[in-house]
């Protein structure tokens, strides 16, 4: 049961209780008391919040702050599809330029000038774990199908890093085998190799 | 003065019954006023006659919201205007009257028509019903009509068809009618502001006969049911039912609703538009609405935390704010891709060549001179998602329960959405991964954070379903 203002809060106690018991009573309802008032005061905040962000507001009672609010949100929900709606229409119909081979052109000019190679390192850490670090020229969704071929060879990759510098992708990780034999490293490396170059 | 004019009967039966005492007519023969004097000299200035026009309306509008049990005073008002000169607003007292007294009796033209029996001056007559009728012919009319709908039901209880035909009609002309034609609608007795303890079953009954769909504008329900209706409060309540059926419930109950504040039960159905008040039989069903419409809002709400009523409403204030950084964004992009799109017909049209058209077009940054900037967040069961634009770039959090391969699913969904990833951090923490992601918006892609953050938890979710619920023990 909600009872709104500090005045009927002393009887609604009382009725919540069932019955009344002086002494103890009343150090229980004091302590509520304030417990409640808290909670009023942070419902009747944020309602008051709640109706500086409405723009339309009819009356200024809790129930018509709720109901503008719903208003408002379900209005701002309509707009927002409009707009997307508008978007994804003028998506469809626009023409899409070609950019990535310029990324790649000056991604691979990059890497010359700053004198970063391309380097596929594999170290055998603890066991079946193997610590792997690749550098590689950066391109366009190349991170993508070096996952995907590392789940299809059965790798399992944690603690992956993948950072950009210059036209150079790092990817450092480390690498479970699937299965529980060791696996060699030199293996793995040259694995490696044959798949950032085949992607 | 004012028991003369109530009491005309006596002298003229049937201008009375036909027309309500209105007053030019009843000063003309009752002589010394200066009211009937003035219509006289009026009838001759057109000018007058429209201004007369406009504020009889004025003033009809401002008696329209009166009760009837008010016309009384109204008639003391018209009392001390009476007396002088010849001014245009004279001519209002009669009408104001005339208003009054068809509140408690006449309202259609059809009783104008009577007047020619019995009134010689053919000119003033003819003035004074077409002033009437084209003022009355506004809406204004039907609430009157309305009003005197309720005193009718004393008199007789089934109203005859055609006579709500009138109320409905606001096209309702009032040509010269003849006589036989005549509603009488006036109760002689109602004036008289008799208890209403007989009308409400005749009120139901009202309501009964009424064809469904017929609706009361609310002045006329507000101006009569003060007097009538105070008493019908319980009675409602064993009728409750009658209200939930059918068009007629709804229109009744809206009109009901506004004039009464005994009617506690209507309270229940409350019309969602612009609905001035609510008044509830019980503290209980305010409660229980209350509760509804928190409800509501947290239903509306994407990502809702606890149940309670403050976090409902703070969920709601976080909601709206990213509502409105959501339409701010798409505005933008919306705009960007037009700009783009002029741009490139621009160029097709002057012929340029095509492969040196640069990308960033300095005359394109003036018109986005303000930077794109969103932030959102979305929960699902098991993920959590942040993603925040500044410009072209975009940073996502990613907080994942169980385990599942993320990083290839996520990469993939990036390389969808055309995002250029640049850097990944992250690991798994507990029972948890977490990654951040910062990536960079390729040229020309126009997604904006909503459509990030929602295709994620997709792609998220739908893994989650295909992984079968085992341990997380690889």
């Amino acid at each position: 049961m909600e009872f709104v203002g500090s005045a009927s809060t002393q009887s609604c106690i009382t009725q919540k209780r069932g019955r009344r018991v002086y002494g103890d009573d009343r150090d229980f309802k004091s302590k509520n008391l304030t417990a409640e008032r808290r909670r009023r005061e942070k419902l009747s905040n944020r309602l008051l919040t709640l109706r500086s962000l409405v723009p339309i507001i009819t009356n200024m009672n809790k129930a018509t702050i709720v109901e503008d609010a719903i208003t408002y949100i379900e209005k701002l929900q309509m707009t927002v599809k409009v707009l997307s709606d508008q978007l994804l229409e003028m998506e469809s119909s626009s023409e899409e330029s070609e950019r990535p081979r310029n990324d790649e052109i000056n991604a691979a000019e990059e890497m010359k000038k700053h004198g970063i190679e391309e380097k596929v390192e594999v170290t055998n850490v603890d066991g079946c774990k193997l610590w792997i670090r690749i550098i590689s020229k950066k391109k366009r969704s190349r991170i993508t199908k070096f996952l995907e071929a590392m789940a299809s060879h059965g790798f399992e990759l944690s603690d992956t890093n993948v950072t950009t510098f210059k036209g150079a992708t790092l990817i450092s990780s480390c690498l479970n085998g699937v299965y529980s034999y060791k696996i060699e490293a030199e293996q793995v490396k040259e694995l490696l190799q044959e798949i950032i170059k085949s992607i | 003065m004012q028991t003369d004019r109530r009491q005309p009967p006596d002298n003229h039966p049937k201008m009375y019954e036909e027309t309500g005492c209105f007053d030019p007519n009843s000063m003309a023969e009752g002589g010394d006023d200066g009211i009937s004097q003035s219509v006289k000299h009026h009838k001759e200035d057109d000018a007058a006659v429209s201004a007369i026009e406009l504020e009889l309306q004025k003033h009809l509008a401002f008696n329209v919201e009166d009760t009837h049990t008010q016309s009384i005073s109204i008639n003391s008002n018209t009392h001390s205007i009476h007396d002088p000169a010849n001014q245009n607003h004279q001519i209002l007292p009669p009408y104001e009257h005339s208003h009054s007294n068809w509140d408690s009796g006449v309202v259609s033209a059809d009783h104008m028509g009577g007047f020619d029996q019995n009134e010689n001056d053919q000119s003033q007559q003819s003035f004074i019903n077409t002033d009437i009728s084209s003022s009355f012919a506004q809406s204004q009319t039907p609430p009157l009509l309305n009003l005197l709908q309720f005193p009718r039901c004393t008199t007789s209880s089934m109203l005859p068809p055609n006579s709500s035909i009138s109320f409905t009609n606001p096209d309702h002309h009032f040509p010269v009618p003849p006589p036989t034609s005549t509603d009488v609608l006036y109760d002689p007795l109602f004036h008289l502001n008799l208890p209403p303890q007989p009308q409400p079953p005749l009120f139901r009954e009202l309501f009964q006969s009424i064809p469904h769909g017929y609706s009361f504008p609310a002045s006329a329900s507000r101006a009569a049911a003060n007097s009538l209706f105070g008493e019908i409060g319980d009675e409602r309540d064993a009728t409750g039912a009658f209200y939930e059926d059918g068009d007629v419930g709804v229109h009744l109950d809206n009109r009901v609703l506004e004039f009464s504040r005994d009617l506690g039960c209507i309270g229940r159905r409350r019309e969602t538009a612009g609905k001035p008040t609510k008044h509830f039989a019980t503290e209980r069903q305010r409660r229980e609405q209350l509760n509804g419409k928190f409800k509501a809002l947290k239903d509306l709400v994407p990502n809702p935390t606890k149940n309670d009523r403050a976090s409902v409403v703070g969920d709601a204030i976080e909601y709206i704010k990213e509502l409105l950084r959501t339409v701010n964004e798409l505005k933008l992009l919306v705009e960007k891709k037009r700009c783009v799109r002029e741009r490139r017909k621009r160029h097709r049209t002057e012929d340029d060549d095509e492969g040196m058209k640069p990308l960033v077009d300095p005359a394109d940054q003036s018109y986005n001179s303000s930077l794109r900037s969103s932030w959102l967040q979305r929960k699902s069961k098991d993920t959590e998602v942040d993603v925040r634009i500044i410009d072209d770039e975009v940073t996502i959090k990613l907080v994942q329960r169980k385990k599942i391969d993320c990083l290839l699913f996520v990469s993939r969904v990036l390389d969808e959405l055309q995002l250029d990833l640049h850097h990944v951090a992250g690991g798994h923490i507990g029972d948890y991964y977490s990654f951040l992601f910062n990536t960079k918006i390729y040229e020309g892609s126009s997604v904006y954070a909503g459509s990030i953050a929602n295709k994620l938890i997709e792609v998220m979710d739908k893994q989650y379903a295909a992984v079968p619920p085992t341990s997380c023990a690889y």
